[in-house]
């Protein structure tokens, strides 16, 4: 899970890179960078946090 | 009285966005009329030669030795250095003296400013001590203390070449050529700069030198405020070891890489150059590279470390722990405002010439940004709790400089105040959500303090930059000045959040790898043992307050 998870939030990063390439319209490369984004902000909020979250230490 | 706060509040910002935006008045159709024809006229160039400057004399001996009580002898034409003492004066000779002012001005700015942030270190040690208990007052001090001496040693020896190795010439400095090494990779048709190569020890291929010394020295106090953030977060339970090999890494590469990314050459910063995206990721003084960086990093310790004993209840509900001196803590952001003189007007790198006189105007947009900041979270906390809170007072000022020093190169006072205020109020929300929503322990709020904000920083100019600065005619080598997307450039605002993007894909990610990497090896964690007794006495070996009796329970059920 922590490994998708950082996966994933590097994905979010190449997505928007990709926006470069992929849109010659500043509309459409921000469209593109803000999925990225959401897509990274998941990796870390929603895959790795909770990775961790699933045994923490005031549960023990 | 929520109500009153609340509606003063939307007043207020409607109309701070209203005039943010306002357009300059319309210039007069008819020409102001000319005093006098010689007014029209262009004088014609009078031709200086060594021959004139021989009638330029020094103030008699006699008159000399009578002092200089109102300091109109002081400083003269003898004070010029003479190329060739047989040739007495020339031309060639006062000119380069009128150089070498410009740079020595700028050199002399720069350094003062690098010295300002350096003392910041001591305003984060004691924000950070006060915020933490009594118990674990030695091991938060000395964290912050030596990471000054671990980071800078880092970027020494490895950090520096990797992030300024490829920078060129700096103008304000005096343009040594001497940084030209950035290893470049062909990504999209582009060249893209990953790091710097020039540098190393700063001994090798000419860096030896006056200029690529004072760049070492205002971006080592920079980096070292990037590592410090981390101590606030892992504080309290951060085994002394895993700190310092932790800080070690963080000072070599993580966030050098970054700060060559967007400082240093690389490609972030060529954005505009390369995509015709505004001029490129633009950070003026680091609210990306600086406090981003320290902020994500800090987000990745503190969920690999865990949150301290008694943080949680079973239930995961958190726990108020009481930090154990406020005085110290206000003090602390009070040294913190006086050393972001140096961060933000500082990073002009100089003074004289290419529109560094808006040195006035970052200034005072770091000023406001800090005290609409403390207003924000000062009246969210009084209304959402009814108390206006200190310690998230202080997070909030800090807060709003932390947001303010990306754009305070390029935004108007008005827009400062703005991004300030939303800071306030983003810090106290966004610590909200890492303690209740995350469930990860920042004893002093730094994630929120420098990670979101930060992050808002760096969106903040892609939206609030107006086009007034002009700092030698170009940014990020694109002609014109920087313009954010409410003065009609989103491409600026797409350059500033694919910087965000990698903020939180690269930095994150290599934060959280190598840190875990550490845990793994060393163990990023003191003992139960330990950490309840108060890390004083089992990591550092002497307690903070010796000849105190501390209670063995501060957080809010007893642990």
């Amino acid at each position: 899970m922590v490994i998708a998870g950082l996966a994933v939030t590097v994905l979010g990063f190449i997505i928007s890179l990709a926006s470069l390439t992929l849109s010659a319209s500043a509309g459409g490369r921000l469209g593109i960078v803000l999925a990225g984004l959401a897509i990274s902000l998941f990796g870390i909020i929603g895959l790795i946090n909770k990775a961790y979250l699933k045994n923490p230490i005031w549960k023990k | 009285m929520k109500k009153l706060l609340l509606s003063i509040s939307t007043v207020w910002l409607l109309a701070g966005i209203t005039l943010a935006q306002t357009p300059p008045p319309p210039a007069l159709t008819t020409a102001a009329p000319a005093i006098g024809a010689a007014a029209a006229t262009t004088p014609a160039p009078i031709a200086i030669t060594d021959q004139d400057l021989k009638s330029v004399e020094p103030p008699k001996a006699d008159v000399r030795a009578k002092g200089d009580p109102d300091g109109n002898l002081t400083g003269n034409v003898s004070d010029i250095a003479v190329s060739d003492s047989k040739k007495g004066l020339s031309v060639a000779d006062v000119l380069n003296q009128i150089g070498q002012n410009k740079i020595g001005i700028n050199f002399t700015w720069a350094l003062i400013c690098g010295f300002l942030i350096m003392f910041m270190q001591a305003g984060f040690a004691i924000v950070e001590a006060g915020l933490c208990r009594a118990k674990n007052a030695n091991h938060t001090m000395m964290m912050n203390f030596m990471v000054y001496a671990i980071g800078m040693f880092a970027f020494w020896i490895i950090g520096f070449p990797l992030q300024m190795g490829g920078v060129g010439g700096i103008g304000n400095l005096g343009g040594s050529p001497v940084l030209n090494g950035e290893h470049v990779v062909q990504i999209f048709g582009k060249p893209f700069g990953i790091f710097g190569t020039k540098g190393l020890f700063l001994m090798k291929d000419g860096t030896y030198d006056v200029s690529v010394m004072l760049v070492f020295l205002f971006q080592m106090v920079f980096m070292d405020t990037a590592l410090t953030i981390v101590t606030g977060t892992a504080a309290e339970r951060w085994k002394y070891t895993a700190f310092c090999v932790s800080s070690f890494v963080m000072g070599a590469f993580t966030y050098p890489i970054f700060a060559n990314w967007a400082w240093g050459g690389g490609w972030l910063a060529n954005l505009g150059a390369n995509f015709g995206l505004g001029k490129g990721y633009c950070d003026f003084a680091g609210s990306g590279v600086v406090h981003s960086v320290g902020g994500l990093t800090a987000l990745a310790m503190g969920i690999i470390i865990g949150p301290r004993i008694g943080k949680f209840s079973r239930s995961g509900k958190p726990n108020v722990i009481q930090g154990h001196d406020i005085t110290m803590v206000l003090t602390g952001c009070f040294i913190l405002i006086f050393g972001w003189f140096g961060f933000n007007p500082g990073s002009t790198l100089g003074a004289s010439g290419s529109g560094n006189l808006r040195i006035a105007s970052v200034a005072v947009n770091t000023m406001l940004a800090g005290t609409t900041g403390a207003f924000g979270a000062m009246f969210y906390m009084w209304m959402r709790y009814g108390k206006p809170d200190a310690s998230m007072s202080g997070n909030g000022l800090l807060a709003g400089l932390v947001a303010i020093t990306a754009p305070c190169g390029f935004v108007n006072p008005v827009a400062s105040a703005i991004i300030g205020l939303v800071a306030g109020v983003l810090v106290c929300l966004s610590v909200e959500f890492v303690e209740r929503v995350m469930r990860v322990d920042d004893p002093v709020g730094a994630i929120s303090v420098h990670g979101a904000n930060g992050l808002w920083g760096v969106i903040a100019l892609g939206l609030f930059a107006d086009g007034k600065s002009n700092y030698g005619g170009s940014w990020n080598g694109v002609n014109g000045s920087v313009t954010g997307a409410f003065y009609g450039d989103t491409g600026q605002l797409v350059a500033q959040l694919i910087g965000v993007t990698a903020l939180i894909g690269f930095v994150f990610t290599t934060s959280f790898i190598l840190n875990w990497l550490i845990d793994v090896f060393v163990g990023q964690r003191s003992s139960a043992k330990a950490e309840l007794e108060g890390l004083d006495l089992p990591e550092m070996g002497a307690l903070g307050y010796p000849e105190f009796e501390l209670k063995p329970s501060t957080t809010s059920h007893g642990i």
